[in-house]
């Protein structure tokens, strides 16, 4: 596009990339301020069997006879040239054992979405195009969706198809279909909120003049749900879908543990139990990231999805 | 019934409504209406808001809600009844036989679909395929209502043309499947009225070209009889009276239409005139001032050579050019112009909502520049503003007392119980029962709002009270009443006015005193009689030649009319 658009686009690329780093500092302060100094105790825990050579090793690489800030500058420093340090309770590197786990989360988070996605057309869809009464109950759904816990919707699942019809089994939870109904079970809660402003978005947009105009065309139906309303209906729903992507980070903790799944919520879920700072750092930026990301990608399409769109930057420029 | 008026050799009715009665849900808001539309002709439906010509359009449209609204009667279009049609064969009389031109159009357009892309599902109706022809007929189409780029609008998106270009825009994609019928809602009434002639103008030559019908629906009585052969007068979904529009319109029959007659500004140059004139020797002799209490009887508001400057998109646009204007105290001066002839910006200056770049303005002889904030403050207290549309100028959380009230707080005027004393004083003044106080603006009409309005502007006893289009989107009929009401406050109270408007018929009505502005500077100022009788400018021409039905109907013409019809 313009250069305004670029200008636009490298002013927002900062910007995410301010957030991240911020998100950084904050996460490694909070960890620090907590009672008890995470890393010597987890380090001085017998169980772990370090020397005591290890351990000075250890408290000089993370700087931690020195001050918070020189710990944070250090810590940052490495961040940024892509080093995450030694997990605490394995001493394998952190960017190992995150690497080993992301394929799975992402292989779950990303089927998940595209789950929620179809299932908030279909429930939008039906909400405003089935007879009477059918809609009323479609209108419904997302309430319920969002009022049964997920761990509840996957131990259903569990039980029904993996026990009864046996449809997948719990030994194998990386076979597709396992991973199917994992995904589903992330993704109910999560269609909810997008089903219910893509309702909210075609009702206000079919009851436009623009609607009955092109009705009296006589368009269909069909062809006027696709070719005009979708459009406007999804502009609101792509900033949900960037926000949605938070919950599927956090709903996939849950989610792996029902379905004895390996990947990042399990990390996390050892990480905290065992107070392993770097691990829990990296996970934190990690997710940090990753919603950054995918907030910027939608802030980043809405001007060109919407011609109406102002480039703000443009006037303050 | 036929209200063919034009001796042509006609078989039969292209759309016949009989006894059509609409409600939603038990609710009825249509009763047992018939008319019938002859091939190429004309016919308006007319009456207020509420008077259910739009549902009735609908309903002919079937455009109705489903499931909300329940239509009953016969409407036929070539003898085929639309009403008892299944969609699946209604569906292809849609655009081809029955076309739609909306009343806003900066909505009727999909704002994330450029023209183009749109005007292809018209061009489809024609059964053409190929998208280099349907292209070809589009960009003609658009060349044939008057759109001088027609590649640069058909690559366009709504929000980047003008509401009149739009509207040439919607036209261009009705008459493009050249339907027999065409059902234009309002279809000017979101327009300037200059741009509001020219479109009814190419709608008119049109119609004549292709041989459409067209039922119009207005509210306004003067666009009705200059643009449609029968009228049809409805009120509260009843039909009041029918006829060819100039016997209706010279000698209405019911108590409604001659009412519906009278309020149009046009024919009725001087209705508030008498009310004005018994102020003259009251100013003269200075004896009745119980408003202004400054000693000298001369100008309220004098605006001198004033300048503002904004840029937009670094192009620097003169929204005020040099304006100048003054208002003498008790009376009523006008500023008349369309959109982005600056009237507002000049409004926003004299009211401090915006600083000139250059120019003076005073107000009751204290110049506003060189002037502490706090001190401009105090002046601007005696100037108060009405604003355009009373349903989005209200609040709609409060209530009408405490929205009356609010400049009283503002200013910290007097106790609790004055204040009360004074928001009761206000609506009294405006003709506004006093359990008004206690509703919401949701609860009130459109005309109560402006009422509502009026008295937050009285409460503080200004002198000068500044009308942005009072009452542009008010139906004619209750635009009489406010402008009955404050003629009697202007009368009573003494206030001065200054009256933004863009309808030169009403501003002739109310003002005294006029200048026209176009593009930030006055082309034209001086008494409204000698603007109307003798307009220097070609732009105030233009505007007075917009005026529908600037000139009545002569008997003659009307008993040719007459003959025509019955022979």
């Amino acid at each position: 596009m313009t250069s305004d658009y670029k200008r636009f686009a490298l002013t927002r690329a900062g910007q995410a990339v301010v957030v991240v780093l911020l998100a950084y500092v904050l996460t490694f302060l909070v960890i620090s301020v907590l009672p008890g100094d995470a890393i010597t105790n987890t380090l001085r825990d017998p169980q772990h069997g370090l020397s005591e050579e290890d351990i000075q090793r250890i408290v000089a690489f993370y700087g931690l006879d020195q001050p918070v800030i020189v710990q944070l500058l250090l810590s940052l420093g490495r961040f940024l040239t892509g080093e995450l340090g030694f997990s605490l309770q394995s001493n394998l590197p952190v960017s190992q054992i995150v690497g080993d786990a992301l394929p799975s989360t992402l292989t779950l988070a990303t089927s998940a979405l595209l789950i929620a996605i179809v299932f908030a057309v279909a429930i939008a869809y039906g909400a405003q195009y089935l007879p009477g009464k059918w809609a009323a109950i479609v209108r419904s759904i997302p309430s319920f969706f969002l009022s049964v816990p997920n761990f509840v919707i996957g131990l259903v699942l569990i039980e029904f198809f993996a026990f009864r019809l046996h449809s997948f089994t719990t030994t194998d939870p990386n076979s597709p279909v396992a991973t199917l109904f994992a995904a589903v079970t992330l993704a109910i809660p999560v269609s909810a909120p997008l089903a219910e402003v893509l309702i909210a978005s075609l009702d206000h947009e079919s009851r436009q003049e623009y609607a009955l105009v092109a009705r009296s065309r006589g368009i269909t139906e069909a062809k006027l749900f696709a070719k005009h309303l979708v459009k406007p209906s999804a502009l609101p729903s792509v900033a949900m879908v960037a926000l949605i992507v938070g919950e599927l980070l956090g709903g996939s903790v849950i989610t792996e543990t029902i379905f004895g799944r390996d990947g990042i919520g399990t990390v996390v879920q050892k990480a905290v139990t065992g107070e392993d700072q770097p691990v829990l750092q990296a996970v934190v930026s990690l997710s940090a990231v990753v919603f950054v990301a995918v907030n910027l990608v939608a802030d980043l399409a809405s001007p060109l999805l919407d011609p109406r769109v102002k480039l703000r930057e443009k006037v303050g420029a | 019934m036929t209200l063919n008026t034009k001796d042509r050799n006609v078989s039969a009715d292209l759309l016949t409504v009989h006894g059509l009665s609409i409600a939603y849900g038990p609710t009825a808001v249509v009763h047992d209406v018939s008319f019938s539309v002859a091939k190429g002709e004309s016919l308006a439906l007319i009456g207020e808001s509420g008077s259910g010509k739009s549902t009735i359009a609908k309903a002919i449209l079937r455009l109705l809600p489903h499931g909300e609204a329940t239509a009953t009667g016969r409407v036929a279009l070539n003898g085929q009844d639309v009403l008892a049609l299944p969609e699946k064969h209604f569906r292809p009389l849609r655009g081809r036989e029955l076309g739609f031109i909306p009343q806003d159009p900066a909505s009727a357009l999909n704002p994330v679909r450029t023209i183009g892309a749109q005007a292809h599902e018209a061009a489809a109706l024609l059964g053409e395929t190929d998208p280099t022809v349907r292209r070809a007929k589009i960009l003609d189409v658009l060349e044939q209502v008057g759109l001088p780029d027609p590649a640069r609008v058909y690559d366009s998106y709504p929000h980047q043309l003008s509401g009149g270009m739009l509207q040439r825009v919607l036209i261009a994609l009705t008459v493009l499947p050249r339907p027999a019928l065409i059902v234009a809602d309002e279809p000017t009434s979101a327009l300037d009225v200059t741009v509001q002639k020219l479109i009814l103008d190419m709608l008119t030559e049109l119609r004549r070209e292709l041989d459409i019908s067209l039922l119009l629906i207005t509210h306004d009585l003067a666009i009705a009889a200059e643009r449609a052969d029968s009228l049809v007068v409805l009120k509260d979904g009843s039909v009041q009276e029918s006829g060819p529009s100039l016997e209706v319109f010279a000698s209405p029959a019911t108590e409604y239409a001659r009412s519906l007659q009278a309020d149009v500004p046009a024919l009725h140059p001087d209705r508030y005139r008498n009310q004005r004139i018994t102020l003259a020797p009251a100013h003269d002799g200075g004896s009745r001032t119980p408003a202004s209490s400054a000693p000298d009887a001369g100008l309220q508001i004098d605006v001198r050579g004033v300048t503002k400057r904004f840029s937009a998109g670094g192009k620097d646009v003169l929204a005020c050019d040099g304006v100048s204007f003054s208002v003498e105290r008790g009376r009523t001066h006008a500023l008349v112009g369309e959109s982005g002839s600056g009237k507002t910006t000049a409004v926003r200056l004299l009211l401090g909502l915006e600083q000139p770049d250059g120019g003076d303005i005073t107000v009751a002889g204290q110049s506003t520049s060189g002037r502490s904030r706090a001190d401009v403050r105090e002046i601007r207290r005696h100037l108060q503003l009405v604003y355009q549309n009373p349903f989005t100028s209200l609040d709609p959380t409060w209530r009408v007392g405490r929205i009356v009230r609010e400049p009283l707080d503002q200013f910290g005027v007097g106790t609790k119980a004055e204040r009360a004393q004074r928001v009761r004083e206000a609506l009294e003044a405006v003709g506004l029962p006093s359990e008004v106080a206690s509703r919401r603006p949701a609860h009130l009409s459109g005309g109560q709002r402006q009422r509502v309005a009026i008295a937050r502007a009285l409460v503080v006893r200004p002198d000068v009270v500044v009308l942005d289009e009072p009452t542009s989107a008010l139906d004619v009929s209750v635009q009489a009443g406010i402008l009955e009401l404050l003629s009697k406050l202007q009368r009573d109270l003494g206030l001065t006015y200054l009256f933004v408007s863009h309808d030169l018929a009403l501003v002739r009505q109310v003002a005294d005193t006029v200048s026209v502005l176009r593009r930030g500077q006055v082309v034209e100022d001086g008494p409204v009689e000698e603007i109307f009788h003798r307009p220097q400018h070609p732009y105030t021409r233009a505007l007075l030649e917009a005026i529908p039905l600037a000139t009545a109907p002569t008997e003659e013409q009307t008993s040719k009319q007459l003959a025509k019809a019955t022979a």
